[in-house]
């Protein structure tokens, strides 16, 4: 197969690679999506090569604007007939026959080339319709500007595929009357999570909508994510949103479904999908979804309310359940106070020991600034202590593991951790001169109290009934090693 | 860290409570709360360390601290409480009569007011014995101790309060509380400590007479008017005892004690040595 250069096409140029930016839109949560399509289909944009293999139809044509990438996905499916490779700028490519299916989830920002004509989101999109037949179907990823990952995110220095400032739509309101103008209108928005290309769950309104699934949303999206540099830790934003209904509107990326296609699972994981079965909602296997808040997210709550009875009924049902080394943040809590553990078939590994379980949480709470709850200095090991303390247990702060070196944990390298981190420093600082100066006053009060007190001594030894007690204390040791010497005699 | 940790055996009690020799206490790493009090729940003699540890009785003193500009607060509970989950009164046990706490002065403190007055009221309100307990002070006072003998009290006194680690009188708590378990009433003319102990253990609690004044007494945080006002429902002759109850398992904070290795922690204090496999293990459940 060779490649089609269609114009503008960027000769050093690799976006499959993820050295010019993040890497292609893939994963597991977008795997299950080409499913639905069907009929003469465009892949615009760099996608997972995974991705591409799951689209159904029997004529596919790529669209890739990087040379090295076209040339390496025209040697993946040599062996693949009815699949065309292009090479370049989407506005050079042939509006005529139009497509049945536009696959376009990597979004519009890797679709047009220096070489191309400075264009508005608005215009590629329209772009991007023309190829696509009225009543088809497009699978449409739209990266959220003002979503959780742009919000926390530290000032990017500009980078090779800034040329020029993209924008974007201001929401997903716009779009919806957007493609239905163009004769798709959108039957399914997922709200995608935690990165916009790589997606580790799509969440559906009515997912979102369901507060008793709070606790199992926020367990999924927390943690799923690489630890940039961030503003501050995005779990705590992250539960937030999800609490406050903001969930859909802050989301990273939306993923929008359109046209004459199925509306899909309610919610897409990489667990697997979220269906509704008989009014309880299950995992695509089968396993119920535990309904609740996290044990984290319960804690921090009553953390902020300082109903500490509270958190030691929490860590006591949680530390006496099965659910012990999981998590708190992993952990859901049924209206009954169950403890359920998740325990993500992605990472089998043998579960933590609970003592591991309560440092991390130790560590969340020290980074969330809650540690001033607790005697200082609460430092991770002794606030560990603390914990298992208030959970009825018995623990050493020394026998408590070293935690992760800083930035291995999501969230620890953050601005704002790192802010909390200094003031608790500062203050312990504070609060340990305050004490060193107290403690010399006290030993130099206690210093002359002993001098006094051993002046006595010395005057009253030197008076006619100290030395007579002098001489009896003299004479009782002396008859008590005698003893002992006798005593010890017949053991010889 | 304070002496006034081991004023009337407290630290005694918790050291019992937590499995540790109750004889010689370990040094406690903070300031104990050691009575009641409408501040910050420290005394205003207290030299106060930042960032040393204030222990506290209740939930409403802690909020009443912060809102001071305490910080380090931490509720414990009284040891009191504690001490009454380790002697627990059955309510079978045979009560007669009231135990009568006049409101006293510390050490160098003195009271002003009608003593044969307050005789006369507790003589006319209290229907069986009165047993009335002194301060060490006054019960040392053969003066005193023999108006409220002549009246037909019986006088006694709990022991010495204790200070600057001298005359720890680590029996105080057990012998108020044997003797407010033997009592069906507790009475005072100021609302105290001992009201809410004698509550706590089963007593029905009154509050009332002349309150009378200390010499040179400063009313802070709004002195005994506020108690009055904030407390209502714990003074009178006689007073509904369900309610009073639960002001004082609030007040003395015996809904929330802590479990003995919460408590060790946050005292600093060491492992029983009986828990000889806690050290290795990490996690013992207790």
């Amino acid at each position: 197969m060779t490649v089609q250069l269609i114009g503008g096409e960027m000769l050093q140029w690799s976006d499959l690679s993820g050295t010019h930016g993040p890497l292609p839109a893939g994963g597991p949560a977008l795997l299950p999506l080409p499913a639905g399509t069907g009929g003469r289909t465009l892949v615009a944009g760099p996608h997972d090569p995974a991705l591409i293999d799951a689209v159904p139809a029997d004529q596919v044509t790529v669209l890739v604007r990087g040379v090295a990438d076209a040339e390496a996905l025209a040697a993946r499916y040599s062996a693949r007939p009815g699949v065309a490779v292009c090479c370049g700028s989407l506005e050079k490519l042939a509006a005529a026959p139009a497509y049945d299916t536009v696959i376009a989830l990597d979004g519009l920002g890797r679709l047009c080339t220096p070489e191309a004509p400075d264009l508005s989101w608005d215009e590629m999109l329209g772009q991007l319709l023309a190829v696509l037949r009225p009543g088809g179907r497009l699978l449409l990823g739209v990266e959220n500007p003002f979503g959780l990952h742009r919000l926390l995110a530290l000032p990017p220095a500009p980078a090779d595929t800034d040329w020029v400032a993209p924008d974007g739509p201001s929401g997903p309101a716009d779009l919806h009357s957007r493609l239905a103008a163009a004769g798709v209108p959108v039957v399914r928005e997922y709200a995608a999570y935690p990165t916009p290309g790589t997606p580790a769950a799509l969440l559906g309104a009515e997912v979102l909508a369901d507060p008793g699934l709070r606790g199992y949303l926020a367990a999924t999206l927390a943690g799923a994510r690489p630890a940039p540099q961030l503003l501050a830790d995005p779990d705590r934003l992250v539960t937030g949103a999800l609490r406050h209904g903001l969930a859909a509107s802050l989301a990273p990326a939306w993923i929008l479904l359109a046209g004459d296609i199925a509306a899909g699972p309610a919610a897409l994981t990489a667990n697997g999908e979220l269906r509704l079965d008989g009014g309880a909602w299950v995992r695509g296997d089968g396993t119920p979804i535990p309904i609740g808040r996290t044990l984290e997210d319960l804690v921090l709550d009553a953390c902020g309310r300082r109903a500490m009875p509270v958190v030691r009924e929490l860590l006591t049902a949680w530390q006496d359940g099965p659910a012990a080394g999981v998590p708190a943040g992993q952990v859901v809590v049924d209206a009954a106070g169950a403890c359920h553990g998740l325990t993500a078939p992605a990472s089998p590994a043998s579960p933590a020991p609970p003592v591991e379980a309560l440092r991390r949480l130790a560590a969340t709470l020290i980074g969330g600034g809650y540690a001033h709850l607790w005697p200082s200095p609460a430092d991770e090991a002794e606030l560990t202590a603390l914990l298992a303390g208030m959970a009825g247990r018995e623990l050493d702060p020394h026998s408590v593991p070293a935690g992760d070196p800083a930035g291995a944990r999501p969230g620890a390298g953050s601005v704002r951790e790192l802010m909390v981190a200094r003031d608790r420093l500062e203050q312990e600082l504070a609060d340990a001169r305050a004490k060193h100066e107290f403690y010399e006053r006290t030993i130099a009060s206690r210093d002359a109290e002993l001098k006094r007190v051993r002046q006595m001594n010395a005057l009253l030894s030197a008076t006619v009934p100290g030395k007579a007690a002098t001489t009896l204390v003299g004479g009782l040791k002396a008859g008590r090693r005698a003893m002992r010497s006798v005593v010890k005699r017949p053991r010889d | 860290m304070h002496h006034a940790n081991h004023y009337y055996g407290h630290s005694h009690v918790l050291a019992r409570y937590c499995g540790l020799d109750d004889t010689d206490p370990p040094r406690l790493h903070g300031y104990l709360q050691h009575g009641w009090n409408i501040g910050d729940g420290l005394a205003p003699d207290h030299e106060y360390v930042p960032g040393v540890p204030s222990f506290l009785w209740s939930e409403r003193t802690r909020r009443r601290a912060w809102s001071l500009g305490r910080r380090q607060l931490y509720v414990v509970g009284s040891p009191f409480a504690y001490l009454l989950t380790m002697e627990p009164i059955s309510p079978s046990e045979k009560r007669e009569g009231t135990i009568w706490y006049p409101f006293h002065g510390w050490e160098g403190q003195h009271v002003v007011g009608d003593h044969d007055g307050l005789m006369a009221e507790i003589r006319r309100t209290e229907a069986g014995p009165v047993t009335v307990c002194l301060y060490w002070q006054e019960y040392r006072d053969k003066r005193v101790r023999q108006r409220y003998e002549r009246a037909g009290f019986r006088v006694i006194c709990h022991g010495y309060r204790g200070g600057w680690w001298k005359d720890l009188d680590p029996g105080f708590l057990y012998r108020q509380l044997g003797e407010l378990r033997k009592h069906a009433r507790v009475a005072s003319n100021r609302l105290c400590s001992a009201v809410f102990y004698g509550a706590l253990a089963g007593c029905e609690p009154a509050v009332y007479g002349d309150p009378m004044h200390l010499e040179r007494e400063k009313s802070a945080f709004g002195g005994q008017e506020r108690i009055l006002r904030e407390w209502a429902g714990l003074h009178g002759p006689h007073v509904d005892p369900a309610p009073a109850r639960r002001i004082a398992v609030d007040e003395l904070g015996a809904d929330r004690l802590l479990t003995p290795p919460e408590l060790r922690r946050l005292l600093g204090w060491p492992m029983p040595r009986s828990v000889e496999d806690a050290e290795l293990t990490g996690v013992l459940t207790r």
